[in-house]
């Protein structure tokens, strides 16, 4: 039998290993998600692949808002909407190509982000979240009564597949290594920003307000430039699933499905490019191989977001960085 | 004719809002304590009353009855769970915590009493008619009823040990300690009352409008928030006249746009008396960090 110091001398040591190779163990990580759908024939389990990926690529957008400036946003799956629902009035009218229509989507949904960023910017903890809640519910409404846009509750319907020159991206296969892509490209550009200029001021902003405003940062501006470039890629995710699923109803985009992001952020780590990423996968992939818990999926949620702030703040995959504010707020 | 119909409607709806609300300012405004489940709370504790009325067969008035001392006990909880571990800490937690429960308790009440919408009985039938404005029973019921219990409450903030307590403690802590009153008792309490106060004026809107459904949480909790903000989280009459208020706003915009667009009313204010006035209408300044 193991004694518990021997456990966590076994899990030190576990620790130390994974610290040391944290590069290789990305890069094994990396290959065995690009071979997935090479090693297994069976089409659901690419399918939550690429459902898994779309949750990745949601929950690495809502990180970068909630974790790197505390600006808790509970209506994330307007901005969602919006960018599905771009995608669907604008590909089932026009022929556009895919990139262009994914750009749209981003940027309509920066272009909300904007609008409701400038009255929200000096509003923090609970007042954002249910500013944000409501904003998250007003564009459900709006989607479900104004009718000749979107055609309410009916949904829209026939979005066509993605088009490359003469190939179409059609089967669970190709959507998965597209989104792959979209996740990839999301990371680096994440990575980069947060380590420019833009990044530092973002986690100043999050480390101590006073300082940040002493040293000059103006809070206001970059706490809204923040929620407009988490939330692009939000719409970015947004036209992904229109593309992927070829229909959009407003069922979707329910206050739930914001908080299931939610909590895959803060399981997995929020302020951390991995941790929504760990969280995402985790979360996705465990209700699928417990099928009788999925009508219990939001319940075990909420019990692992609770669970998660009682005994580890930081998150699974989270740095000590949450701790670390805890104390600095303390002082 | 037609807008004082609208008026008494709002009338009727504001009082539900404002008893809510002052739930609401109980916790938030007086203890600082940061809830994000208030109104899946809310509905829980009408889901109880209507079980017990619809399923277990219980009168409707014995029903609501037992299912207040069980929200009382839900508040327990939620303090034990969300807010007793985070009392000294940044009250983001707070926060965080509160997101958790209300998610799980939103999906645990779809779980055990449904997704759809039920319908939930009138407190009273009938109606009389006075100079050609139709009132109802009902409408009369939540009005006075909501009047009675804001005396009450004001009499329990003013003569009792305990309500005085809550006051003392939300004005310095610091003080309050120091002469003696129990801090965690206080907020225990004070605590559950605010939920059992939000769980009635739930069950009075809901055998008003006469429906439930377990998902409308999340959105009476905007309301409630809304309210307290518009008031001043700190002043329990601020809750009163934004109950009101937002009643009053919500039945006239149904009135004129119809009733797609009700629930943009309570965001349109509260996003309105955050830019321009955040202390609120009858608050002290606050901090919105």
């Amino acid at each position: 039998m193991f004694s518990n110091s021997k456990i966590s001398n076994i899990i030190g040591k576990l620790k130390g290993i994974i610290l040391e190779n944290k590069l290789k163990i990305y890069l094994i990580i990396l290959i065995s998600a690009v071979i997935f759908p090479i090693i297994t024939d069976n089409q659901y389990y690419i399918y939550i692949g690429v459902l898994t990926l779309m949750y990745m690529i949601l929950a690495s957008s809502l990180n970068i808002i909630v974790g790197y400036t505390y600006q808790y946003l509970i209506g994330f799956a307007g901005f969602f909407a919006i960018g599905a629902y771009t995608t669907a009035i604008i590909t089932t009218s026009y022929e556009v190509n895919f990139i262009f229509v994914f750009l749209i989507s981003g940027i309509i949904a920066s272009i909300f982000a904007l609008l409701l960023g400038i009255p929200t910017s000096r509003l923090g903890g609970i007042f954002f979240a249910f500013a944000t809640l409501g904003f998250g519910e007003i564009i459900r409404l709006i989607i479900i009564n104004w009718d000749t846009l979107t055609r309410g509750t009916f949904g829209i319907p026939g979005i066509p597949r993605p088009k490359l020159f003469n190939f179409i991206i059609n089967t669970n296969t190709n959507f998965y290594y597209f989104a792959l892509l979209i996740l990839l490209v999301q990371l680096f550009i994440s990575y980069r920003v947060i380590n420019s200029r833009v990044g530092r001021a973002w986690l100043s902003l999050k480390e101590n307000s006073e300082a940040a405003k002493a040293m000059g940062i103006k809070i206001a501006k970059y706490r809204v430039l923040n929620l407009m470039y988490g939330t692009f890629w939000a719409g970015m995710g947004g036209a992904f699933f229109a593309y992927f699923t070829q229909y959009v109803s407003p069922d979707t985009f329910v206050l739930d499905e914001g908080f299931r992001i939610f909590a895959m952020v803060l399981v997995g780590g929020m302020g951390t490019l991995i941790g929504p990423i760990a969280g995402s996968g985790l979360l996705t992939i465990l209700p699928e191989l417990v099928r009788e818990f999925a009508r219990y999926q939001l319940i075990i949620y909420g019990i692992a977001i609770l669970l998660i702030i009682h005994y580890r703040p930081q998150g699974l995959f989270g740095a000590k960085e949450l701790a670390q504010a805890k104390v600095e707020e303390k002082k | 004719m037609f807008w004082i119909r609208q008026i008494i409607n709002g009338i009727t709806q504001g009082s539900i809002y404002a008893l809510m609300a002052i739930g609401y300012s109980l916790i938030f405004g007086k203890l600082l304590l940061v809830t994000f489940a208030f109104g899946e709370m809310v509905v829980f504790g009408v889901f109880v009353s209507y079980y017990l009325y619809a399923i277990a067969g219980l009168n409707l008035f014995l029903a609501v009855i037992i299912a207040l001392p069980i929200s009382w006990g839900l508040g327990m909880l939620v303090d034990k769970i969300c807010y007793e571990k985070f009392r000294d800490e940044p009250r983001f937690l707070m926060l965080i915590t509160t997101i958790g429960f209300g998610i799980f308790l939103k999906s645990f009440t779809q779980l055990i009493f449904g997704t759809g919408y039920r319908s939930y009985p009138n407190f009273i039938e009938g109606k009389i008619i006075v100079g050609g404005i139709r009132i109802t029973y009902i409408q009369i019921f939540i009005i006075l009823t909501t009047l009675l219990l804001l005396y009450g409450l004001n009499l329990f903030f003013k003569k009792t040990k305990l309500g005085v307590g809550i006051i003392a403690l939300s004005n310095d802590l610091d003080a309050a300690k120091l002469v003696g009153i129990n801090v965690n008792k206080s907020i225990k309490f004070g605590h559950s009352l605010g939920v059992v106060l939000g769980v009635f004026g739930g069950m009075m809107m809901v055998s008003y409008y006469n429906a439930i459904g377990a998902s409308m949480g999340p959105i009476l909790g905007l309301k409630a928030f809304t309210v307290v903000v518009f008031g001043g989280i700190t002043s329990l009459p601020g809750a009163i006249i934004g109950g009101f208020t937002l009643g009053i706003l919500e039945n006239l915009s149904v009135a004129t746009f119809g009733s797609g667009y009700k629930d943009i009313v309570a965001f349109v204010i509260l996003i309105l008396i955050l830019v321009l006035r955040p202390s609120g209408l009858l608050g002290k300044k606050i901090d919105l960090f």
